[in-house]
């Protein structure tokens, strides 16, 4: 053995270092990240920056501190559908209106979000179980949600099975600028009177999750789980109308949307990961969701992570997505409809739609230990026309209506190491 | 650390002595904590559970694992961080049985420095291995109490963690420590010294750790590259050096030498005791 007389004594001087005071260490973990989303057809475009610092206050403690801001500009579909002539609609205040181009989806452009959310972990570990608490406060001008949640997960069998069981609660508050319409009643002309009175809107969603993971091998994973989200209080948009048509398919009048006060929602999900290769990641999930509001969805998901180099990868992703419509998802309402229906909604997310999403993200890691990655992707709705009454149907039979929507997001992230 | 631990304190008022042993004691436990592979719940577990996934570690952790690659390249492949899992095979409890070749060939498969992707602060390597910080936890523990304990007090200071020391100058008279190679208690006459004023000393091999067949005694300091005890190894090897880190690496090196090892201190310049099973060697 050649041993160069002296480089043991380097080495074990640079491994012994300058002497610590404190042996807990006050590096964070920085992940920054932000996302640009453009809706098609000059609709909603938004942009999220979002910043999450992890340190461990020593070697069973962890905290992790974030923040998000996002800001939409454009305009939303207002659940009205496109018609043969200019519409106007008054706007939520009462006060106001504005006016779509004959053969437009009405859109509505009076919002223009800003919403702060802070969030706050803390993750104790004991030995095989590890507990954590969450705090979460979200903010807009109209909108107000504190939640507050409790994570516990025990490792089994040498650490290769993990059960988790998880709860979260989470208080809302809404002012809607004008007050909440009552359920199906009909939107003023413009200038009238709303006879609406503004007052303060509560829901209260309280969450379940139940979670089983287990190592199959040295290189495949599996996950299991169940959750349960239970809502109640105003779960209403209190800015979306119906249009109410006559036997032409021309909107008469538009009624404000209406849901019912309660939601159970449940959902299983599985995933399957499998290291291939010594280095790419193949990563599966399915999950299957059903609400007491008549609405089930399926999302099936794949991505593979390709690490074509050590410091390089490359990961296309897909994610196919259908729902059914719920119960009283009504694309339009045919004249008369409003007054014998207790609820009713036009909003898209409750309608019956396929949705893909396909995707590329490529990343790295520098020579300084931090990564990096930018991703694109393209998202695509394809809707069916659901929840019209025969009369609706007929008149609107000979119209192009189904709710289209093509959006491309692009985001860039940043992990890295900061000592304050 | 499951090894008698002392400090020894010249020139400090008795009433500090102990807050230099909490402060000592609380830094080795800090370490043994950290670093044991006996635990569950340190970055050692999560490394060596990985299962072939990247686990990123802290800034002290990564200066030993850049220090035990130095030594694996120095020493060729024979001192390697990844070599615990021979332990599966050798159980040096005294037992006249060698291990089965075949187990040590199937266990070489999770052996080896090379396969290992080390990229500060990414550590990944193929399930199935593990690493071990043991062979140099225990001497950086010394060094680093010491360091801690220099922070506290100007006193003349040596720390013994079971046979591995440091000591940063001679006590007042400026005679220097006068350490004992044994195997335990106190050194009677006859017993071979090391004069220390500062740096370390560590020592290994063990007299009670290794397996005799037909005459032949098999140590615990194991050739990460074969599996097995290399040829000729003395029963102890002492070494001195700057720092007790040093003088460990020095004695796991000149052990792994095997015959050669006391060329190879001689090389490195540094004060040392080998014990064969005839007669002890000194560099004169």
């Amino acid at each position: 053995m050649q041993l160069r007389p002296g480089l043991l004594g380097a080495a074990a001087a640079a491994m012994l270092g300058a002497p610590e005071a404190a042996p807990a260490e006050t590096t964070w973990d920085v992940d920054a990240a932000t996302l640009l989303y453009s809706e098609f057809d000059g609709r909603v475009s938004g942009i999220e920056s979002r910043l999450r610092g992890g340190r461990e206050l020593d070697d069973i403690r962890q905290l992790s501190l974030g923040a998000t801001v996002d800001v939409l500009v454009g305009a939303s579909p207002n659940g009205a559908l496109p018609a043969d002539a200019p519409q106007t609609f008054s706007r939520p205040s009462g006060k106001g209106d504005y006016t779509t181009q004959a053969g437009d989806l009405p859109l509505d452009d009076t919002f223009q979000d800003t919403r702060l959310a802070l969030d706050v972990a803390y993750l104790h570990t004991l030995d095989v179980l590890r507990a954590k608490a969450t705090g979460f406060i979200s903010a807009e001008y109209d909108y107000l949600s504190i939640a507050l949640g409790g994570v516990i997960a025990r490792d089994f069998n040498l650490r290769n099975t993990t059960v988790s069981l998880g709860i979260n609660v989470a208080q809302d508050t809404l002012d809607p600028v004008g007050g909440p319409p009552k359920a199906l009643s009909i939107m003023p002309a413009p200038g009238q009177p709303t006879g609406r009175t503004v007052r303060t809107l509560e829901k209260q969603v309280h969450d379940l999750l139940l979670s089983l993971t287990q190592v199959l091998s040295a290189q495949s994973l599996l996950q299991v789980s169940y959750s349960m989200s239970h809502a109640r209080g105003y779960l209403t948009d209190p800015y979306k109308v119906l249009s109410v048509v006559d036997g032409q398919g021309a909107p008469l009048r538009y009624a404000y949307e209406g849901r019912p006060d309660r939601r159970l929602k449940q959902a299983v999900y599985a995933q399957y990961k499998q290291l291939t290769a010594g280095a790419n990641v193949l990563d599966t999930s399915a999950r299957l969701m059903r609400d007491d509001w008549g609405l089930q969805s399926l999302t099936l998901d794949v991505s593979f992570r390709f690490n074509f180099r050590p410091d390089r990868y490359l990961e296309p992703h897909l994610r196919w997505y259908r729902q059914s419509a719920a119960d009283f998802y009504r694309l339009a309402l045919f004249d008369g409809e409003e007054t014998a229906l207790r609820f009713a909604t036009s909003d898209q997310r409750l309608g019956r739609f396929d949705a893909i999403t396909l995707g590329l993200k490529y990343g790295g890691r520098l020579r300084s230990g931090n990564d990096w990655n930018i991703r694109l992707e393209g998202y695509t709705q394809i809707a069916e026309i659901a929840g019209l009454s025969a009369q609706a149907a007929q008149a609107l039979a000979a119209r192009a209506i189904e709710p289209e929507l093509d959006a491309v997001m692009l985001s860039a992230g940043y992990r890295f190491r900061w000592t304050p | 650390m499951a090894s008698p631990c002392e400090i020894w304190v010249d020139g400090a008022s008795p009433d500090t002595w102990p807050d230099l042993a909490e402060c000592a004691y609380q830094e080795a436990h800090r370490i043994e904590r950290k670093w044991s592979r006996y635990r569950d719940d340190n970055l050692i577990h999560r490394i060596n559970s990985a299962n072939g996934s990247e686990t990123e570690v802290d800034e002290e952790t990564a200066r030993l694992l850049d220090y035990g690659a130095v030594l694996f390249e120095a020493s060729e492949g024979r001192f390697d961080l990844t070599s615990g899992r021979l332990r599966q095979a050798w159980r040096f409890d005294g037992r006249h049985r060698l291990p089965d070749p075949k187990q040590i060939e199937q266990l070489l498969h999770h052996v080896g420095w090379h396969r290992v992707r080390w990229q500060r602060p990414i550590l990944q390597m193929p399930a199935g291995m593990e690493v071990d910080l043991g062979g140099i936890g225990k001497e950086y523990a010394v060094d680093r109490s010491l360091a801690l304990l220099q922070a506290h007090t100007d006193a003349a200071l040596l720390v013994n963690y079971g046979g591995d020391l440091a000591a940063n100058r001679a006590p007042a008279g400026d005679s220097p420590w006068r350490v004992g190679i044994g195997d335990e208690g106190q050194p009677e006459g006859g017993t071979p010294l090391i004069r220390l004023r500062n740096g370390g000393i560590a020592t290994s091999g063990d007299a009670h750790r290794f397996i005799e067949v037909d005459g032949i005694r098999y140590g615990h300091v194991l050739d990460a590259r074969t599996g097995w005890p290399p040829p000729g190894a003395p029963h102890s090897v002492t070494v001195a050096a700057s720092t007790c880190s040093q003088a460990g690496s020095l004695s796991t090196l000149a052990m792994l030498s095997g015959t050669g090892a006391e060329a190879f201190l001689r090389d490195q310049g540094v004060d040392f005791h080998v014990q064969r099973a005839t007669a002890g060697a000194s560099p004169g």
